[in-house]
């Protein structure tokens, strides 16, 4: 790795910029993400900043129970992101609908099924501590690439098995 | 003046004003994730029953052992497991769960193994009562023996002092068994 490249990976590091996704979330989880931007909790000391589009965000904060509406929305999201990116799963419900598990239009399966998830914030919801401890891991990934979308990439051929949950056959 | 020490302790302060692990302090009636007493643990499903995410069942390994399992990342810290738990096993402990890099493990599920004892008297696996129970129910010159005694044995030996009060010439017949 050459000095630019090094100084690359570090600032990925130094300014993951985050961009909040509510996949049919009870807002609980995005209401914990504005204590955090506050000078309480003070993302912006890690050079966090959140921006409203995914188009300039490094980090991806998914909340929420997956549904078979948000479930498109999901993926054309993740898929403006720019490389190299990073998910953050806020909360229960992305792991496994949590109490809306079993729901008629309720995907009950981990969102890792859907977008590579890196990190895993537990709680319901989160407390910000907790949200900001997730992206500085996720950060850290960023520079190490290794956050699954880059250890994808860096296998070339190993594009992840897609699983089919909650698609229409 | 006062003013004026603010901001030169402002300016010799370094930029970063909290780093992760010095946030603000967590109020200690905090639901944060749960520890299981697997000691104090009767495997009476009472917090798998109350858990609205159905985040706690239990597993059996027939006449071994009872498993208790949580799945944290189904659990909404409602702390009705350990409002409804009668001997106090489950506990929420007041600290914030840190984030992990993979749902599967990495102290997202916690498995506890309660292991079944043998009867003293019939010899069946039963789950141990918590020795505070214990304590409590033979305190005073109670039966020693019957520590040891599954449910049936216990309910057996119960209704055996029953009848001894009642028919003092020993009717009951002293080792006699229960239909199982």
């Amino acid at each position: 790795m050459n000095l630019i490249e090094r100084v690359i990976a570090i600032s990925r590091r130094r300014s993951p910029w985050i961009c909040r996704l509510n996949a049919g979330s009870c807002n609980g989880c995005d209401i914990e993400i504005t204590p955090l931007l506050s000078p309480r909790y003070d993302a912006e000391q890690l050079g966090i900043e959140l921006h409203g589009t995914p188009k300039h965000a490094d980090i991806v904060l998914i909340s929420g129970t997956l549904t078979l509406r948000s479930r498109q929305a999901i993926l054309d999201i993740y898929d403006q992101v720019p490389n190299p990116k990073a998910v953050v799963a806020l909360g229960s419900c992305p792991s496994s609908g949590n109490v809306f598990a079993g729901s008629p239009l309720v995907l009950s399966c981990s969102l890792d099924t859907v977008v590579p998830v890196d990190v895993w914030v537990p709680g319901c919801p989160p407390r910000p501590q907790a949200i900001l401890d997730g992206i500085a891991r996720a950060a850290k990934l960023l520079e190490d690439g290794a956050t699954k979308s880059q250890l994808a990439k860096s296998r070339l051929a190993g594009s992840q098995p897609e699983s089919r949950c909650g698609r229409p056959s | 003046m006062a003013m004026l020490k603010t901001i030169l302790g402002n300016l010799l302060r370094p930029s970063r004003t909290r780093a992760p692990a010095d946030m603000p302090v967590v109020p200690p009636t905090y639901r944060g994730a749960l520890t299981h007493d697997a000691g104090r643990c009767t495997a009476c499903g009472t917090c798998a029953f109350v858990c609205a995410p159905k985040a706690i069942h239990f597993t059996q390994d027939p006449g071994i052992s009872v498993s208790w399992h949580f799945f944290i990342g189904q659990c909404s810290f409602c702390g009705l497991c350990e409002q409804n738990c009668p001997t106090r096993a489950i506990h929420l402990r007041a600290d914030v769960p840190g984030s992990t890099n993979s749902a599967g493990g990495d102290g997202l599920r916690l498995e506890s193994v309660i292991h079944l004892q043998p009867c003293t008297r019939c010899g069946a696996a039963h789950v141990p009562l918590p020795a505070a129970t214990m304590d409590a129910l033979w305190a005073a010159g109670a039966d020693e023996a019957e520590r040891g005694y599954c449910p049936d044995c216990r309910r057996w030996a119960a209704s055996a002092r029953l009848r001894t009060a009642f028919t003092p010439d020993g009717a009951v017949a002293e080792g006699g068994r229960h239909d199982r």
